[in-house]
């Protein structure tokens, strides 16, 4: 499928994660921590395994998805290398099953298993140079591997992670937490990317040398009307201009950081430096930020052929079903008539 | 008691960070000067504008701030009935 196919809605992620309310995930994993809590891990995982199945078989859409993005990545020659085949029916089931796999880690590591895990770190000093000079960094991460054991591990290591979330979401994914974990304290951000409350928040806890940690790999419903397309994977996805915007506004820097599985107790994290500063000037700023996303879309690309079976966007990311805006979604949003300077 | 700052002392404040930050000459920037129609702020340049003014004036803006001004003598206004 061509990239203007892929764009067809204008704004693409038609089928937005934010409607779907992450179906799965959200019920998965309360269902999953009170088998962890009665079972353990090892008991656990033949369950988890059992619940994938049945949101495999269930869950048309999503394994439609799983089989487009898979045959994205299969599409280019270090993709296809890392599959290894064409992909089909069963790998679909694989990328289901790598995604139980990590919220059983997630779990184990919510439940105080941290230190049972292996954590090769790569380029950690990207973000290290920030922390010793008490600077705080956004770190952009994505729904690839996991990005919660970099707030856990960040915690161990006595380094102050904030993460921002969508609002809904992140009230709901808390509530989880605290059950599971009542003692730990979760610094999660709820914000408005369009909201200068937000933004006084977030710089609060930048020029206490705290970290913030964002995923860009999705439309929020704030960033309706601040996305761009840009290329991944053969294709066009409209990503959120919020991550580059902020740090511009803060003048902080941009540090990628991508933890990917390496087995059942091994992660490993991958840290680059994406911008020591980022500069928007005002007449070029979408442009400044469409480099800056691609740039961004090339390193998960990178990541996705690396590890191919965790990425885990289970909706129509590339809007391949789409033909038109559908009403709630990314993409319909518009300028309000109210002519004022924060409509 | 420190002295009151006048009007014109914080439309300098409010044109210095205009032109600083945004590139605007200081003609441009007059207090009915409007921020959408003469100067083409969107809601990012106002969160800017916001970032920019509380540094400068240490006075914070809120997000239903934001969505009443209009003009420059909107933003000098603000900034004076908090100062």
């Amino acid at each position: 499928m061509d990239a203007s196919s892929d764009s067809a809605s204008g704004k693409a992620q038609p089928t937005s994660w934010s409607r779907i309310g992450e179906r799965g995930s959200l019920l998965g994993i309360r269902f999953t921590a009170w088998c962890y809590r009665m079972l353990g891990r090892r008991g656990c995982l033949p369950l988890v395994y059992a619940i994938v199945t049945y949101f495999f078989l269930t869950d048309g859409k999503g394994r439609r998805a799983s089989r487009a993005y898979l045959r994205r990545v299969d599409a280019t020659p270090e993709g296809h290398r890392a599959i290894g085949h064409t992909p089909g029916f069963l790998d679909s089931y694989r990328h289901y099953c790598a995604f139980a796999l990590a919220i059983v880690d997630r779990l184990a590591i919510w439940f105080g298993a941290l230190d049972d895990f292996e954590f090769e770190m790569h380029g950690s000093e990207n973000i290290d140079q920030y922390t010793e000079a008490g600077r705080g960094a956004l770190i952009l991460g994505a729904h690839l591997g996991s990005f919660d054991v970099l707030r856990r591990l960040a915690q161990r290591s006595g380094i102050v992670v904030n993460v921002v979330m969508f609002t809904a979401n992140a009230e709901r994914i808390n509530t989880i937490f605290r059950e599971i974990s009542p003692e730990t304290e979760t610094r999660v951000i709820a914000v408005d990317p369009t909201s200068v409350h937000s933004v006084f928040a977030i710089r609060e806890r930048l020029r206490r040398g705290e970290h913030v940690a964002i995923l860009g790999d999705r439309i929020e419903v704030g960033d309706r009307d601040r996305s761009i397309p840009t290329p991944l994977l053969g294709g066009t996805v409209e990503l959120p201009q919020a991550p580059f915007l902020l740090a511009g506004l803060l003048g902080c820097p941009v540090v990628l950081v991508i933890a990917l599985r390496s087995g059942p107790w091994g992660y490993r994290v991958f840290t680059e430096l994406m911008a020591e500063r980022v500069v928007l000037p005002r007449r070029e700023r979408e442009t400044a930020v469409a480099a800056l996303l691609t740039t961004y879309a090339r390193r998960l690309e990178h990541y996705c052929k690396v590890a191919p079976y965790q990425w885990f966007n289970f909706f129509d990311y590339w809007g391949d079903a789409a033909s038109t805006s559908q009403p709630g979604c990314p993409g319909d949003g518009g300028r309000p008539a109210d002519r004022t300077v924060s409509s | 008691m420190a002295a009151k700052v006048s009007q014109s002392e914080i439309l300098g404040w409010v044109v210095e960070v205009f032109q600083k930050e945004f590139d605007f000459g200081g003609d441009e920037l007059q207090l009915d000067t409007h921020l959408i129609d003469d100067l083409d702020l969107d809601s990012i340049d106002a969160i800017d504008m916001a970032v920019r003014l509380e540094e400068r004036t240490s006075v914070t803006f809120s997000d239903e701030d934001l969505k009443n001004l209009r003009t420059i003598r909107d933003v000098v206004d603000l900034i004076d009935g908090r100062l």
